[in-house]
């Protein structure tokens, strides 16, 4: 019986459980996407802020500031150990956090002397390396990821992949302007260990210091100042949680964390536990997070986060007010039919029952139509804004079926009451 | 009673009599309103308030002398005019000198700063002990002082060795104060004068005394005594130049009694009758001063309040206060400037490009990196919070037109039972509307001012800072309610006027 009755109603109401219908369909989907939202967020706008450049710098240990204020010259044998190997750079990728690494790129510096006679920095890097990692993982690291901010003035970015790249030079917007080069001009550079006639493929503004200066492949500077295999330091460009207190005492001093402490440290990838770990991956190293990004990174990303959540927590509350308030109208509307259900003899509870089972059965229909519209805002938003797909978090199903539920129960309890005070005779003979 | 006041009243009746139903209409017109006022006050907002979050970055532009030119404090305060106030959020100048340590034969790129503007420009420097307060404070870069084994308390004492660079041969380094100075030059008919000088913390002048034994007492004798003569040279910085005009002479008997240079020029007048003394006092001063600039090297002992470490190459310097610096060497000079300006490329672009012309000798140059990426990652921001706001706003107002249909296809029987009375299809639309009306203006109103409260709620908890209310969104949410309260009424009624209303009285 109370079977035929839901059906009944479901049937022959078709317009009024429609409206309910799509009422808790928007509502669950404008909960589904932006929970979704919320919870992908922190990541595809950690991605963007990797446009600030490296957040991790790892030099050698025994590389000090003060090697540079005694001004010792190039290739002196005692400074011969405070560089990185340049074999050991894949290791990066194999740290606990190698999914966080998202670019990276070793530097190498050298005072060559130009052909006017005067002196510049050449910095020999990785522009687009590929790099075959023993994971399986193919991927691109270099300068081009790293410096978005540059902007080729003339020519091209250089091209690992080309022939003779070992002989192109990028040199910047100052030098350049200095010296009145222009692309396609050869430059001989040369040390007191080698020379490097090299193309100049590309002319770049940083708006910084890289502006009088010049950047070659990895390979003709380390061949210009016979390094073979050293770099002096490496960028990293790490996806990292925003610093927390446990963060901040782990990164003055890991060994004095309780375990428990420390395996969570080691285990969230704080800017400063990766640190770490790329210290113990790479031999002899210091890596030392760039507060300049790092901290601006926590800050940004806390914001966002968090007003995502607030505006999040106001839809989602107008979408509950929103639904209750249908469902309440809709059940008061019904008042006469509960009143003829009460005349002929109806238990109170029975047609609480009745009612909710409908309503309920109605939202589930909602809930299930709402959560695939939800997701595919979420993919709209996702796509339009960051040009990626929003990962779909499983976790959002549970809130939002919860949810949905409990508004659409909320809603219709307060109005169920209210229709079963009314007298039978009164709600039939049609007062109020 | 006119059909005016009979149509206000049916409204009004249909209002309170219906209070439940009208007070569920409200409020969901009222939620939608909410939602519209405070999504768009935020979506308008957003980008002011991150972009103020975004200075975390830290500096993005920087100052510095055209060449031949040099920065001053004073200059930099004169450019710092041409920046709006409420943009500019930090300024600090620095000074970058070479220092030494003697004692453990090392030498450092020393800063003098600006701590206060510091900390508003490089929020993300991160100190150990705290920022240098006082005068002979110093805060160390952690690499630094892991190298010579410095920390918060120590002290250390740094050398500035001025050096004699240019090859006119004349001391590059302007002063140390606090000095004693010597100097002796001929004078009349050959005589030697002698003349001592105290500086000041300034570098300028303090004291000055004369040897005017071997000049003739009646003339040049008396640049040993004369007042007038001898009080122009306080205050004063080396070197200095007499004025060779006669007219403009000081001492006494003479109508002028005072200097007639501008103070803070380097220009003096001589002692009347006496000009050829007053000459050999000012070479005497300018010889003492070169040969003491290029001699001694000032060496101050500071303490250390505090290791910075920014992860950066700034954890090799060492930084003091400006003022410090100044009298370390004497020079009021900066070498750059770095700002942290609250504005959006295009707009840091035009101020960089009004400061170069404003032909006070100073360039701007934006920091790409930082304006770039700014820039980049706003722009994503904002399209987030300008897509969430349309999806959000598109589907409340959805909810609020269903509700609203329920509500009034709730009224078919009512609407049957006016017509049976004779109501034209028209006067029932009307009163409809007009009921939708009421409540839209009324919800727009609610919502606009509790959407405020909201905008304003999220504003303090997320940026910790207010925002200003637009009063342009009233009158906004309140045409949108009543344009979605009206468009929903009218589907219902459009569907019940249709029937007949002997079935829609039966209850069919």
């Amino acid at each position: 019986m109370l079977f035929r009755m839901i059906r009944g109603v479901l049937l022959h109401q078709k317009s009024k459980m429609l409206l309910i219908a799509v009422t808790i369909a928007l509502g669950a989907s404008l909960a589904t996407g932006m929970l979704n939202v919320v919870m992908g967020v922190e990541e595809k706008v950690n991605k963007e802020l990797k446009n600030y450049g490296a957040n991790i710098t790892v030099k050698s240990k025994d590389a000090s500031l003060l090697t540079a204020i005694y001004e010792v010259g190039e290739g002196d044998e005692a400074l011969n150990d405070a560089y990185l190997k340049e074999d050991e750079l894949g290791k990066l990728k194999t740290i606990f956090w190698a999914f966080n690494i998202v670019d990276f790129t070793p530097f190498l510096n050298a005072q060559a002397t130009l052909p006017d006679g005067t002196e510049a920095q050449v910095f020999g890097t990785w522009f687009n390396h590929h790099l075959s990692l023993p994971t399986g993982e193919e991927m691109d690291a270099g300068v081009a990821g790293m410096r978005s901010w540059w902007e080729i003035t003339d020519g091209r970015w250089l091209n690992e992949a080309d022939e003779n790249a070992d002989n192109e030079i990028m040199v910047g917007a100052v030098l350049a302007e200095e010296k009145r080069w222009t692309v396609g001009e050869t430059v001989a550079l040369t040390t007191s260990q080698g020379k490097l006639d090299a193309e100049i493929v590309g002319i770049y503004d940083a708006g910084g210091d890289e502006d009088s200066q010049i950047f070659a492949t990895l390979d003709a500077v380390q061949a210009l100042t016979d390094r073979e295999g050293k770099v002096n330091s490496i960028e990293v460009s790490a996806l990292t949680t925003p610093d927390n207190d446990l963060a901040r005492r782990a990164a003055k001093n890991p060994s004095a964390l309780n375990s428990h402490d420390y395996e969570t440290w080691y285990c969230t990838a704080y800017v400063s536990a990766i640190c770490y770990q790329i210290q113990e991956a790479i031999t002899g190293s210091v890596a030392n997070a760039v507060r300049q990004v790092a901290e601006s990174e926590g800050t940004v990303l806390d914001k966002t986060k968090l007003l995502m959540i607030l505006i999040t927590a106001l839809s989602l509350i107008g979408s509950a007010l929103g639904i209750s308030n249908l469902v309440t109208a809709s059940v008061m509307e019904r008042s006469k039919e509960i009143g003829l259900l009460k005349a002929i003899g109806a238990k109170d509870r029975s047609i609480t029952g009745v009612v909710m089972t409908e309503i309920l059965i109605t939202a589930l229909f909602g809930l299930a139509v709402g959560y695939f519209m939800g997701l595919g805002f979420a993919q709209l938003i996702g796509h339009s804004v960051f040009g990626s797909a929003i990962d779909m978090n499983p976790k959002v199903i549970p809130i939002v079926a919860g949810l949905i539920a409990l508004v659409t129960i909320a809603g219709s309890l307060p109005a169920i009451r209210m229709v079963l005070r009314l007298k039978p005779a009164e709600v039939l003979h049609g007062g109020q | 009673m006119t059909k005016r006041r009979m149509f206000l009243r049916m409204i009004t009746a249909s209002l309170l009599r219906r209070r439940s139903r009208m007070l569920i209409a409200l409020l969901s017109i009222g939620i939608g309103a909410t939602i519209l006022a405070g999504m768009v006050t935020i979506y308008y907002d957003v980008p002011r308030q991150m972009r103020s979050q975004m200075r975390s970055y830290g500096a993005n532009m920087l100052l510095m002398p055209d060449e031949g030119e040099t920065l001053t404090t004073e200059k930099l305060d004169g450019v710092l005019a041409l920046l709006p106030e409420e943009a500019l959020v930090g300024a600090t100048p620095y000074r970058y000198v070479r220092l030494d340590m003697t004692s453990r034969q090392q030498s450092f790129t020393s800063a003098g700063t600006d701590f206060e503007q510091v900390k508003k420009t490089s929020p993300y420097f991160s100190v150990d002990g705290r920022y240098p307060e006082g005068t002979r404070e110093v805060l160390v870069g952690k690499e630094i002082a892991e190298t010579i084994g410095v920390k918060e308390g120590s002290t250390m004492e740094l050398t500035y060795q001025p050096s004699v660079s240019s090859a006119s041969g004349e001391a590059s380094a302007d002063w140390i104060p606090g000095a004693k100075l010597s100097g002796s030059a001929e004078g009349w008919s050959g005589g030697t004068m002698t003349v001592t000088a105290t500086l000041g913390e300034d570098g300028a002048i303090a004291e000055i005394a004369v040897d005017a034994s071997t000049q003739t007492e009646e003339f040049g004798g008396r640049t040993q005594t004369d007042q007038a003569f001898l009080s122009q040279f306080i205050g004063r910085k080396l070197p200095l130049r007499l004025n060779p005009d006669a007219d403009e002479m000081v001492g006494a008997g003479v109508a002028s009694a005072k200097n007639s240079a501008p103070e803070g020029s380097d220009q003096v007048d001589a002692l009347s009758g006496a000009t050829v003394s007053s000459a050999a006092i000012v070479n005497a001063l300018n010889s003492a001063r070169n040969a003491d600039a290029t001699a001694k090297p000032n060496t101050v002992k500071y303490t250390v309040t505090g290791i910075l470490v920014t992860g950066g190459e700034e954890e090799g310097y060492v930084f003091m206060s400006l003022g410090d610096m100044q009298s370390l060497t004497g020079e009021d000079k900066l070498d750059v400037a770095e700002l942290s300006v609250s504005a959006e490329e295009e707009q840091l672009n035009a101020y960089a490009e009004q400061i170069g012309q404003s032909g006070q000798g100073v360039k701007a140059r934006l920091v790409k990196r930082v304006t770039k990426s700014e820039t980049a990652v706003l722009g994503k921001l904002q399209a987030l919070v300008f897509l969430v706001t349309v999806v959000v706003l598109l589907l409340t107002m959805i909810c609020v037109s269903t509700t609203m249909m329920a509500v009034v296809s709730e009224r078919r029987r009512e609407i049957g039972l006016r017509k049976a009375l004779g109501a034209s299809d028209n006067s029932i639309r009307v009163e409809f509307l007009g009921e939708g009306v009421f409540l839209g203006i009324l919800g727009g109103v609610l919502g606009a001012l509790l959407g405020f409260v909201f905008a304003q709620v999220v504003s303090v908890n997320v940026f910790g800072s207010s925002i200003t209310f637009q009063p342009l969104l009233l009158p906004a949410a309140v045409i949108v309610s009543v344009l979605i309260a009206a468009a929903s009424c009218l589907m219902p009624i459009k569907r019940a006027v249709a029937i007949d209303p002997a079935l829609v009285l039966k209850g069919e």
